[in-house]
């Protein structure tokens, strides 16, 4: 199957869901997202951009426990499957090549 | 610990569907909430939760909105490996093509689509009137197949149901072949006594055939029989559902049962089924009953008639045997029926209202209009997306895609834009029938038959759904064609530097915008005339002085009142008792009040004028107390009033009004003159002459009407008539009071003031003239929008040329001018055209709505400065922003 082409911010999220390996739910995504790149991130994004990367394979999600300060609700875990782990590695890869060859000018700016 | 806003929470709850994602949205706003709280404080914690909550439901519900499966950016990549596909393949990719397209701009396609659904919803809502009141007020088996047949004068305006005379009843029912069944009915308005409060029932006397020839089974006991007809036998009613359930508690057993009618005693022989109420509302009908002489009569014009085709007979078959009975009528009696004719006409339209269809026709024209001008409008706007995509196209003809293929998309894309419109236009129409339902007072809805129908049916939904569909091809296949047209290598080599559009394109945008500004001009026009003819109608010479009146209508029974005296005698009382209170300074009579629902008149033959018969000209016929003029502020012209010298043993004499004094005898002294209401009548006198009076504004004739004394002539139609001194509904109580002492068994049929009368006699015309003025209003803003955004889209099409020219030295004025020129070429072409159309359309509504609008030609003068003036400024906004630009800048960016 050809790799799944991840839009820049796509990429971003399921980095960032790698980050936390089984701990990753919405909220310390969107901080570490926000913390690395220094850019805000919409609430509503990160929740559309979760749900499309689950429904195109490359996330799963499982419901954990509920707290007090959630006011009962339990939070969603995210880990990257398989095929999402292809895909970041296709990400990178093509971004990588892009780059090659440009060091000189991207390591002095 | 505070709680954030439950609000917030439940408006994320709807939008994220599914139960674990919602969970955890909730859930994750919540626990930032809390750290943050600690942070900032309990209240600006709970202000970022709303607002993240509800940024998160929109983007989130977009997002859910859009997606279906697969997201479009994939689409592409799919339609891209995999050009043929199968036929259905092809189409959902296009149709997702087209939503990208309508998408991807979303305030245009807003624009288009509001503007769309606008015009829909004004027709759908006009549609639905139509439907309801003109076109298919009743709706019961077997209507198609009935008739309503009608004497008439030749060239008479209207079909005119009341006009029959039993002797030619007679005749049409013994020789008409093609006709199974013929009915008549005429108005009876008994007052229902004995029980409670006495009341007018709104009642008809029928002719046996009546309840058969409409297909009706009584729900309790029977109909009538043939020999019920015969004096002496018809004292039988049958009672309306309404009435049977609101005055006898839906008592099972009054079948057989006696109720009083006009102090008599009627057996209740049946109940109608529930929701019969034809004609007019009716909730008793009795037997007509005349003795055979009676029968013979051919000047008594009363009888309203309706028919039942024969199997396999049509309309038309009925229509020329009528009028070859009507032939045979004229010449066998030529005393009576020299001037008559035989109209035949379906039923529907035979029981509605005269004025009702011309009216609605009106409306439902100016919104057709409407519908048109929306057109215009959004084929100029897809045009200008047109220009802008010729560079898309190019591409896309350049790597191989067929031009049926751009030609079927943007079809296609119209009819997105459809859809999206007709599904706007229901809550819109839903809103605009709401608005219609509630604009008319109660007591005039039992006259329109139908109005229980007004609603948002399939039919509706569906006619809205064709009309869009016409539309839109109408205004999307000159883009598709255009889009189609283009020449690849040019626009490829033009590369999408702003050249003003070719000449083509230009013309049919000029030609579009002309015709938008003209329709409006017209629709304007249109609307102006039923305005003002309202306003005309409401707060415009009437002749009397219509506040601080009250009236009181009491019809007395015939039978129980058959004395003249006994009349006088009832009159007198009640106005003797209302004269003694001190807050009335007036206390009047007359039979009939200006604005009341009911007319009489009576031939006027003057004395020393032979006139033949067939050709006596006739007068309004009105009997009133001396002080009636006084009581309604109609001013005595000449000669003088009633007096008590006008006793029952005097000479008889009358006044007239102005015009008719005029008409007969011009220039001469119309007092001592004397004249007859019938051919054998006795001579009376004119005495006196008042001034004009308007009786009713939908036919606002000369006013041709002789008054007479109480005193020498005492009718069965009593309308008292009190001048007030405040509120003239505070003595409502004192009028009821006054009239039970005089006689407890009669109930008044209608108290009101004088002004809600003339509020209620208008109510159709007012409602009529505001939804015009609704549908110009929104005609108005769209032509100012259409020319805005035409002239804005010219003007950024020509930044680069103003830049160069500014950079040239061109002053700020002459840009202006340059840019705005164009519209003043299209302005003035539209209003001349305009012009002619208002004219005409003006001429037409003169003719269809018999004189009560006419064409006023300062009105269309006003409206066109207005209209012109506000297309300048729609004109100039754009040309002033491109004057304003950087000439480096447009040069640079465009």
């Amino acid at each position: 199957m050809a790799p799944i082409y991840l839009g820049e911010f796509e990429y971003a999220v399921l980095l960032a869901t790698l980050h936390f390996d089984q701990e990753a739910y919405a909220v310390p995504i969107r901080e570490l997202i926000e913390e690395r790149t220094g850019r805000p991130v919409a609430r509503g994004a990160l929740y559309t951009a979760l749900d499309r990367l689950e429904a195109k394979g490359c996330l799963r999600s499982r419901m954990g426990e509920s707290t007090e300060e959630r006011g009962g609700k339990a939070r969603r875990y995210f880990t990257v499957s398989a095929a999402g782990l292809k895909a970041i590695k296709a990400t990178h890869g093509a971004l990588a090549s892009m780059a090659r060859g440009l060091e000189t000018i991207l390591e002095r700016s | 610990m505070t709680s954030p806003s439950p609000f917030a929470e439940r408006v994320l709850a709807i939008v994220v569907r599914d139960p674990e994602g919602r969970d955890a949205v909730i859930g994750d706003l919540r626990e930032e909430h809390t750290k943050l709280s600690a942070r900032v404080g309990a209240a600006r914690a709970r202000r970022w939760h709303t607002q993240q909550s509800l940024r998160i439901a929109c983007r989130y519900g977009t997002h859910r909105l859009l997606r279906r499966g697969t997201p479009p950016r994939r689409w592409l990549a799919i339609a891209a490996q995999e050009p043929g596909g199968s036929w259905t393949a092809g189409l959902s990719r296009d149709a997702l093509y087209a939503w990208r397209a309508v998408a991807q701009r979303p305030a245009l396609s807003g624009v288009i689509v509001l503007t769309l659904a606008l015009a829909l919803a004004a027709n759908a809502t006009t549609f639905s009137l139509m439907d309801a009141i003109v076109l298919r007020p009743y709706r019961f088996d077997g209507v198609n197949r009935l008739i309503a047949v009608a004497s008439s004068v030749p060239g008479a305006p209207f079909y005119d149901r009341e006009t029959v005379t039993r002797a030619d009843f007679r005749d049409w029912q013994r020789d008409a072949k093609s006709v199974e069944q013929l009915a008549a009915f005429e108005w009876w308005q008994p007052n229902l006594s004995g029980i409670d409060n006495p009341e007018q029932v709104p009642g008809f006397k029928v002719t046996a055939e009546f309840f058969d020839l409409l297909g009706v089974s009584p729900r309790l006991g029977r109909t009538f029989l043939a020999e019920e007809s015969e004096p002496g036998r018809h004292q039988r009613v049958v009672l309306g559902h309404e009435l049977w359930t609101r005055r006898f508690a839906a008592d099972p057993a009054i079948v057989g049962r006696t109720v009083r009618l006009d102090g008599e005693p009627y057996e209740v022989v049946g109940v109608a089924p529930e929701g019969f109420n034809i004609p007019l509302g009716a909730q008793a009908w009795a037997p007509i009953s005349y003795d055979a002489a009676a029968w013979d009569d051919r000047r008594d014009t009363s009888l309203t008639v309706i028919g039942r085709l024969a199997d396999g007979g049509s309309i038309d078959n009925a229509r020329a045997e009528m009028s070859t009975i009507g032939e045979r009528q004229r010449t066998a009696y030529p005393e009576t029926n020299a001037t008559r004719d035989v109209t035949v006409t379906t039923f529907a339209l035979g029981m509605n209202d005269p004025g009702a269809g011309p009216m609605i026709g009106t409306w439902q024209a100016a919104t057709g209009l409407l519908l048109l001008i929306a057109c215009a409008n959004i084929a100029n706007l897809l045009l200008a997306r047109g220009g802008e995509r010729a560079q898309e196209f190019a591409v896309r003809l350049a790597l191989g895609a067929s031009r049926a293929r751009l030609f079927w998309q943007t079809i296609l894309e119209g009819l997105t834009l459809a859809a999206l419109a007709v599904a706007a236009s229901v809550p819109l129409a839903w809103v605009g029938l709401g608005l219609s339902r509630r604009s008319i007072p109660e007591s005039v809805i039992r006259f329109v038959p139908g109005w229980q129908y007004i609603q948002i049916d399939f039919r509706l939904l569906a006619i809205t759904a064709l009309l869009a569909t016409v539309a839109m091809l109408l205004f999307s296949i000159v883009p598709a064609l255009q889009a189609t047209g283009t020449e690849v290598g040019d626009q490829l080599r033009q590369s999408g530097r702003s050249l003003t559009p070719g000449r083509r394109r230009n013309r049919t945008r000029f030609v579009l915008a002309v015709a938008q500004v003209s329709l409006t001009l017209a629709v304007l026009f249109g609307s102006g005339l039923m305005l003002s003819a309202a306003d005309t109608a409401a707060n415009g010479a009437t002749g009397f002085d219509k506040h601080n009146v009250l009236i009181a209508q009491v019809d007395l029974p015939e039978r129980s009142y058959q004395d003249a005296e006994g009349r006088r005698r009832f009159i007198t009382r009640v106005l003797e008792s209302m004269r003694a209170i001190p807050a009335v300074t007036e206390s009047a009579f007359t039979s009939h009040i200006p604005y009341g629902n009911a007319n009489t008149d009576r031939e006027f033959r003057p004395e020393g004028e032979d006139v033949r018969e067939g050709e006596v000209r006739r007068a309004a016929y009105r009997r009133n107390s001396a002080d009636y003029f006084a009581a309604m502020r109609i001013p005595l012209v000449r000669g003088r009033l009633f007096n008590d010298g006008d006793r029952a043993d005097s000479t008889p004499v009358a006044m007239v009004s102005h015009s008719l004094a005029q008409q007969q005898w011009p220039g001469e002294d119309p007092i001592g003159r004397r004249f007859k209401i019938a051919a054998t009548g006795e001579w009376i006198t004119v005495v006196g002459v008042v001034g004009d009076v308007v009786h009713s504004w939908f036919l606002r004739p000369v006013d041709r009407t002789v008054y007479r004394p109480l005193s020498q002539e005492v009718p069965f139609r009593a309308v008292f008539t009190f001048r007030t001194v405040g509120d003239p509904m505070a003595l409502a109580g004192d009028v009821r009071r006054a009239v039970a002492a005089a006689d407890p068994d009669l109930p008044i049929a209608q108290l009101l003031s004088m002004e809600r009368l003339m509020e209620n006699n208008l109510a159709g015309l007012s409602f009529i003239a505001s939804s015009l003025g609704i549908v110009a209003l929104i005609a108005f803003t769209l032509a100012v929008m259409g020319i805005y955004s035409l002239m804005a889209y010219l003007t950024s099409q020509r930044t680069q040329e103003i830049g160069v020219r500014m950079a040239l030295g061109a002053s700020w004025w002459q840009v202006v001018r340059l840019t705005t020129a164009q519209a003043l070429k299209i302005t003035v072409a539209g209003l001349i055209l305009g012009a002619a159309l208002s004219f005409a359309l003006g001429r037409l509504m003169q003719s269809v709505l018999f004189g009560i609008v006419s064409t006023n030609l300062l009105q269309l003068a006003a409206l066109v400065i207005g209209l012109a003036a506000a297309a300048l400024v729609a004109a100039y906004l754009p040309a002033r922003r491109a004057a304003r630009l950087d000439p480096t800048i447009a040069l640079r960016e465009y």
